[in-house]
């Protein structure tokens, strides 16, 4: 909708199942839990980092609805053990 | 393979059907009109963020929206948002708000100046036609007023 009315933008998200499905004009993946889309709390470098990705991105995208990966893992060593934690935390709140 | 939000978010509903995703028929495309070393920027969170001495935010359809100060000395940052992920951000709202980072890529020229105030909203409202018809519209005067060449969207 801001898109529409002539001002780009730029989703920087970490479900990308979801933005499969709702198609924002640009979008950047990072691999991350929600909710920590930039990196965990006070790691300034790793949120600087997911930022200038994303922002080097930006003339990459040739069509509306791609979603393009910014291929950084949580973890360093490309572990998937906080997707266990990640699906509590979710679940917590029903 | 990427972690999958939608069998949680069907799981979470349960029983009541899953929360409908709104997407529009065909995405809008507005090319860019200048590089980010350029461009004005704004942030926009659907975290429901806002100062501590501003209104706070009503769970859960609530269509209101907060500025917010880009000087990341500006005040400490509150999330109403009622998910349960919030635990982790609360420690430090700039994991899904980096007004920190954005502040010192415009002091180095990386990008080419900062709005002059970020956004924020209550994400996960189920009132679309309003978003739509309301929010949306708002937020886009704000953008344009404030003469912002590029929105990044945060999603909660």
């Amino acid at each position: 909708m801001i898109e529409g009315q002539g001002i780009p933008t730029l989703v920087i998200g970490t479900a990308h199942d979801i933005m499969t499905q709702v198609t924002p004009p640009r979008a950047a993946f990072v691999d991350h839990p929600v909710g920590r889309t930039f990196g965990p709390p006070h790691e300034r470098a790793r949120h600087e980092l997911v930022l200038t990705k994303a922002l080097a991105e930006l003339e990459q995208f040739a069509r509306p609805g791609e979603i393009r990966d910014l291929k950084i893992n949580w973890s360093p060593d490309g572990s998937r053990a906080w997707e266990d934690e990640l699906r509590a935390e979710l679940l917590r709140d029903r | 393979m990427p972690f999958e939000y939608l069998p949680i978010m069907a799981q979470h509903a349960a029983p009541k059907p899953p929360r409908v995703l709104a997407a529009p028929s065909k995405p809008a495309w507005c090319g860019l009109s200048k590089p980010a070393r350029e461009s004005r920027i704004a942030l926009l969170s659907s975290a429901a963020l806002r100062l501590v001495d501003q209104a706070p935010f009503i769970p859960r359809e609530d269509l209101s929206y907060r500025r917010l100060p880009v000087d990341p000395g500006g005040g400490a940052i509150v999330i109403d948002h009622h998910s349960g992920i919030g635990q982790v951000p609360r420690q430090d709202p700039e994991i899904v708000f980096p007004r920190t980072v954005l502040a010192k890529l415009a002091a180095q020229g990386i990008i080419g100046a900062l709005s002059p105030f970020h956004f924020s909203f209550m994400g996960g409202v189920r009132r679309h036609e309003e978003i739509e018809n309301t929010l949306a519209p708002a937020l886009t005067r704000e953008l344009q007023q404030a003469g912002v060449d590029l929105a990044l969207l945060v999603p909660y």
